[in-house]
């Protein structure tokens, strides 16, 4: 019962800071100067122009600042604010000329599905990797294991995740010196010039734009090990970053939970040493890394953009950096937002997870 | 578990001799322990008072040998709980080496860590339970009270309960008849109801002592009660496979074997005895192969199945659970049961506690000061209920505190401890009435009693000081900064327990000349 | 219970020999030099601040020449627009001079003092930016925290929609949006880390503020009729410093990682994309691309694979940030008594 009200609670939390997300992205939007704004409330003006000519181009069209302010009342910051609100939920997001002059919403759509499958098997990996590795690093600290494991996860959190991508492309790609091996394509998602599966919108495939599931449904086995082989790369990239998060609060917490008293209790009762490990060390240490999941995501949302471009892989990380190069306002200001969102949903949940798992919380 | 290891103490439940613990601490090494020995009788209840720091605590862990390691260390002694030295294969462990007090290299042996917490895992909670001073810590703060307890008793009496349900399947008609007889003779309601209790548990079928008392306060038509009787057995068999169930029971009885078969191979290794050695070796390997041979695909179904093979062990143990709680005075056991420890009071954790510590009815109780975090009420009730435990079973306790209130209530003998040497032993009314260390004179003027108030001095005395640190301890005598009666002598040599009156004994030149020698030894 | 202590033992008399702030901060050392591994961190970080230095007031020291980047500035937009193919670096080695012994990198430009200038504007704007981003976070945060009620809510709420969005996202968004108003890429870049960074701080100091308020000491302060500025400024403010420290100094790590990804993504107006050329670790790395693409190619042919124009200044940046971290690692645990050796 206490659970309903908690949850309940928590999501009206979420009111306030989508406001104050909205607020921010209207922020953004303002720090883009009169030019851009036209440019990005016209869709006709859209062309690739500097900074400088686009404003001479505008003054020769008659968007002078004043006609600007005038045409898109954006004298009046309340009433745009909440026009402007009113178009973020609706999904009216205007146009982009990248990757082709679409509406925003459709190239962030078609593009997001490969992100989501990018950002799941990151974390199903880390998640894999890290709980027998930090429950293992974790029973056995200040020992040479532990070292490892420590420099381990400080390499994770030092490297500039391009840099570990092109080192594994030297290292694994076949495009890369093959020192190790080159089994693993180096560069997209493996769906450029593939046949036997619909080919849709900007090159991706059809139905679901995801090459992994579409070639299952084509019946076409080769296409999918093909798409298995051009995800291990950059999957391996962002576990790579988010593992030593992940790995070093779970030590620290099987650290902290095996000198608390009950783990003698237990030892006291005659619990066999790898039951005290499985049973009360592990469980005590898990719970609290819920929390930090969230943490994680935004790690996580933040490699896929890098790796994304390394590996020239077709993501929303992708779409933000080119919509970033091409200052294309409306792009920018819909990813910030989109991100925000999925940021904000995730936290919820971790909290909803975490009051669900742990008996100890009940706000 | 088989009592196949004797040494000819049975009458003496625990025995710690010679005890020498360290902690190795960047700062130095701390010598919390030396020298100590005491010993606890059946069904004797023995108090270690001291103050903080004094090293109480450490003795108690180490007891169980379950002192941290890293930091600390039990460096020499031997334990025996139940006539087994569970410090047999102690120097065979670890080496030590140190080098400077803040370099101390321990080379850990992993293989025969690993063998010496396996046969301890099966020695602490069956012979030998403890109970702790933070029931808000002590216990998993993510489990219930009920999984807790229960996984006390599913790890020591897997045999028993395997046994319990199978009396329970196979119960006919016949047996019934018996019991009813039996029942229908015993003269009155308070005697046939423990009876009940008993049998219930027997059969595996504790939850109908409720039923089966009230059919027999009702009733006393033979014919009726047989047939209610009859029924109600009948709803609790579940049609268990019997075959699985027996093998279940042969297996843990190996196991159980083995584990007997590990105790007596380290007292041969420590006897250095090749022949008994092998012999024993020999045995371990005959049950190891028979698991293997005939217990192969029992082992895997039950790697893989061991939720659905537990549940009727499972289901006992709830009913154990239940009855335990219901012994330790806990009201609504029910709800308890499902309970995390952060929705009770510290006092009704504490029974918990108790009721986990008796889950197999161990022999000795260790109780690290159990009621020190309780307030004054709930304290009274918990020590009721220990001396009542204590009386029911024949427990013997080792209770360690520094309230000098709690030991006169509830101990037979005293130790007093002091920088980690026992300074005086004796009953407790020579304790309080005829002490004769200057450290247990110094604890008795310092306990607050009410008519002091009205006397001319009303101020308290004290001991001026504190409790040293151990890390450089005084020389000799570790009291003599703090003694009133300080000699010469006090801070060149250490005094030895002596019995200085009969069944006192005290560490102190004013009653002894005798001196403790000192040996030089690789950890000092 | 009979410990009780008399006069005589309490420090009051017996004084001790400095003051508690002094004594703190000689365990907090010893302490700290126990962790040889965070020694160690903080001894190649100074090696690398050593390295900017001389490199800001003399860098003849290192026989670089005077005009650094000149060579870059002058030729690079124009190799950029003309699409001619790259010359081939020099390898690593001797033979070509102190300047050359890492090697050349797009353009033939010297890696070495490549790096030595990168590392000067990395070091540099990164401690611009945590310095600006501690000052700010902890001025909001301390009051917030000590004021309470409505200022902390309306702070928690603030900081909770800049922890919403992922920081490389929020980033890249106000480095664009800014450039225009700014001026400068660069500028709206460092103004973007700041907004990102300054709620890090205020979330760690109000937690601080708010454990400290509660203390004893700066009750018994209030009851003494110490004033709320006076408070915040006298017991506050000194316990919140040393965990913003050990923060700073992780941050660094993670600023300079931030900088090289976006001069990789080419956002922020670093060397060679932007009108602004900026030498920046992350820029230098990402020139080697060039040369990845022939790694293939040159492997048939039995060439010398380049690979130094991405793996040597990689390594350059990981020496670094893995220093700080475990500089940052071991002042924490140096300054928490409870872990403490």
């Amino acid at each position: 019962m206490e659970l309903k009200y908690f949850i309940i609670r928590r999501g009206l939390i979420i009111i306030p800071t989508l406001m104050g997300l909205t607020v921010l992205v209207f922020i953004l939007l303002w720090a883009f100067g009169p030019y851009q704004i036209a440019v990005a409330f016209n869709p006709d003006l859209h062309g690739n122009h500097g900074l400088a000519t686009l404003a001479n181009y505008l003054d020769q069209q008659g968007f002078s600042a004043a006609v600007i302010n005038g045409q898109l009342q954006f004298t009046n910051p309340i009433g745009s604010y909440f026009r402007f609100v009113a178009d973020l939920f609706t999904g009216n997001w205007g146009q982009v000329t990248f990757p082709s002059r679409v509406s925003t919403m459709t190239a962030i759509g078609v593009f997001i599905p490969n992100t989501i499958q990018l950002a799941l098997g990151a974390t199903i990996l880390s998640v894999i990797i890290a709980i027998p590795l930090g429950t293992y690093i974790g029973a056995r600290p200040n020992t040479p294991a532990d070292a490892v494991g420590r420099i381990f996860s400080l390499s994770g959190y030092a490297l500039p995740a391009f840099w570990l991508g092109y080192i594994l492309i030297a290292l694994f790609a076949n495009h890369g010196i093959g020192l190790v091996a080159s089994a693993f394509p180096y560069s997209g998602s493996g769906v450029a010039g593939a046949t036997g599966v619909p080919i849709g919108e900007f090159g991706l495939s059809d139905p679901t734009h995801i090459l992994l599931i579409d070639s299952l449904l084509a019946g076409n086995l080769s296409l999918f090990v093909s798409a298995v082989a051009h995800l291990v790369l950059p999957v391996v990239t962002i576990t790579y970053g988010i593992l030593a998060g992940i790995l070093r609060f779970i030590r620290a917490g099987m650290v902290d939970a095996a000198g608390q008293e009950f783990i003698k209790t237990a030892r006291a009762k005659g619990v066999p040493e790898r039951l005290v490990i499985k049973k009360h060390i592990r469980k005590n240490a898990l719970l609290p890394t819920v929390t930090v999941l969230g943490l994680l995501i935004s790690g996580l949302l933040g490699g896929v953009v890098t790796v994304e471009i390394v590996f020239n892989y077709l993501g929303i990380g992708y779409l933000a950096v080119n919509f970033a190069l091409g200052v294309q306002v409306w792009g920018i200001l819909a990813l910030t937002f989109v991100f925000g969102l999925i940021l904000m949903i995730t936290n919820l949940l971790v909290d909803v997870v975490y009051a669900f798992l742990d008996p100890r919380i009940r706000y | 578990m088989e009592q196949s290891i004797q040494i000819g103490k049975e009458e003496k439940q625990l025995i710690v001799e010679d005890l020498k613990v360290r902690f190795f601490t960047s700062k130095g090494i701390v010598k919390a322990i030396d020298n100590l020995s005491f010993y606890i009788e059946e069904g004797e209840s023995y108090g270690l008072v001291g103050e903080s720091g004094s090293g109480k605590s450490v003795t108690a862990t180490a007891a169980m040998d379950l002192i941290p390691d890293p930091p600390g260390r039990i460096i020499r002694g031997r334990i025996f709980i139940n006539g087994y030295n569970i410090l047999n294969d102690l120097e065979r462990l670890v080496t030590i080496k140190v080098r400077s007090p803040y370099d101390v290299r321990i080379r850990r042996r992993k293989r025969l860590i690993k063998r010496h917490n396996y046969i301890m895992s099966g020695i602490r909670g069956d012979k030998v339970s403890m109970i702790f001073q933070e029931p808000f810590l002590s216990l998993n703060p993510v489990m219930t009270i009920g999984e807790q307890i229960k996984e006390a008793i599913l790890l020591h009496s897997r045999v028993e309960i395997s046994n319990s349900i199978i009396k329970r399947e196979t119960l006919n008609e016949d047996d019934i008849a018996k019991m009813v007889d039996t029942l229908m003779a015993q003269p009155d309601n308070q005697t046939r109801k423990k009876l009940i209790a008993r049998m219930c548990s027997q059969y595996a079928i504790p939850d109908l002592a409720k039923p089966f008392t009230d059919l027999y306060e009702n009733s006393t038509d033979r014919e009726f009660i047989m047939k209610e009787s009859l029924a109600l057995v009948s709803t609790k068999k579940v049609g268990l496979n019997l075959e699985e169930l027996e093998q279940a029971r042969n297996y843990f009885l190996l196991k159980d074997r083995e584990h007997d078969l590990y105790l007596k191979l380290i007292e041969a290794e420590k006897q250095e005895d090749e022949v008994k050695i092998d012999e024993v070796r020999k045995q371990i390997y005959q049950i190891k192969s028979q698991i293997r041979s005939d217990y192969l695909l029992f082992v895997l179904k039950r790697l893989f199945l061991k939720r659905f093979m537990d549940r009727p062990f499972e289901e006992y143990a709830d009913g154990r659970v239940l009855e335990l709680l219901t012994e330790v005075n806990i009201a609504g056991p029910e709800r308890v049961m499902d309970a995390y420890p952060h929705e009770l009071s510290g006092g009704m954790l504490q029974r918990c506690m108790i009721a986990m510590a008796f889950s197999s009815n161990p022999k000795i109780l260790i109780a690290d000061e159990p009621t020190t975090a309780l307030d004054v009420t709930t304290q009274a009730q918990i020590l009721d209920l220990m001396r009542e435990v204590n009386k029911t079973y024949n427990t013997s306790i080792l209770f360690i505190t520094h309230d000098l209130a709690v030991i006169a209530e509830m101990c037979d003998r005293v130790g007093v401890i002091y920088g980690g040497n026992l300074v005086e032993e004796a009953p407790v009314k020579e304790i309080f009435y005829n002490a004769k260390h200057p450290y247990t004179t110094g604890l008795m003027n310092a306990i607050p009693k009410a008519e002091r108030r009205y006397e001319k001095s009303a101020r308290l005395e004290s001991i001026p000081g504190s409790v040293p640190n151990l890390i450089s301890p005084p020389s000799g005598c570790r009291f003599h900064p703090r003694c009133k009666f300080k000699m010469d002598i006090c801070s060149e040599k250490k005094p030895k327990l002596v019995e200085i009156e009969k069944n006192h004994k005290a560490a102190c030149f004013l009653y002894s000349d005798e001196v403790e020698e000192e040996v030089e030894e690789d950890v000092p | 219970m009979v410990e009780e202590v008399g006069f005589e033992q309490t420090g009051l008399q017996t004084g001790k020999r400095y003051s508690p702030r002094v004594e703190q901060f000689t365990a907090t050392l010893k302490s700290f030099l126990f962790y040889k591994s965070a020694v160690a961190g903080l001894i190649i970080v100074l090696i690398y601040v050593g390295i900017t230095m001389v490199d800001i007031f003399d860098p003849a020291l290192f026989g670089i020449p005077a005009a650094t980047y000149t060579y870059i500035n002058t030729y690079a937009p124009q190799y950029a627009t003309t699409q001619q193919t790259y010359p081939s670096p020099f390898a690593p080695g001797f033979s070509h001079g102190f300047i050359y012994w890492f090697g050349g990198t797009i353009y033939n430009y010297p890696l070495l003092p490549a790096m030595f200038a990168s590392l000067k504007f990395d070091l540099g704007y990164s401690f611009l930016i945590v310095a600006i981003g501690a000052t700010a976070g902890s001025i909001v945060g301390v009051t917030a925290g000590y004021l309470g009620r409505w200022a902390d809510e309306l702070m928690m709420r603030i900081t909770d929609i800049f922890f919403s969005i992922p920081f490389l996202i929020i980033v890249i968004a106000f480095t664009v949006a800014f450039t225009a108003p700014l001026h400068s890429s660069l500028n709206a870049m460092l103004l973007a880390l700041i907004i990102v960074w300054w709620p890090i701080y205020a979330r760690l100091t109000r937690s601080l503020a708010l454990s400290t308020k509660s203390l004893n000491y700066v009750e018994a302060a209030t009851a003494a009729g110490s004033s709320r500025i006076r408070n915040i400024f006298y017991h506050v403010f000194p316990n919140v410093l040393s965990p913003v420290f050990v923060q700073i100094s992780l941050d660094l790590g993670s600023i300079i990682l931030i900088f090289a990804t976006l001069s990789f993504l080419g956002v922020g107006g670093f060397f060679p994309n932007g009108t602004y050329t900026f030498p920046e670790l992350g820029g230098l790395i990402s020139n080697g691309e060039v040369f990845m693409l022939s790694w293939s190619t040159n492997k048939i042919l039995g060439t010398a694979i380049i690979w130094w124009p991405i793996v040597i200044p990689g390594i350059f940046l990981l020496i670094f940030t893995v220093s700080i971290n475990l500089f940052g690692d071991g002042l924490r645990d140096a300054l928490d008594p409870k872990l403490r050796k």
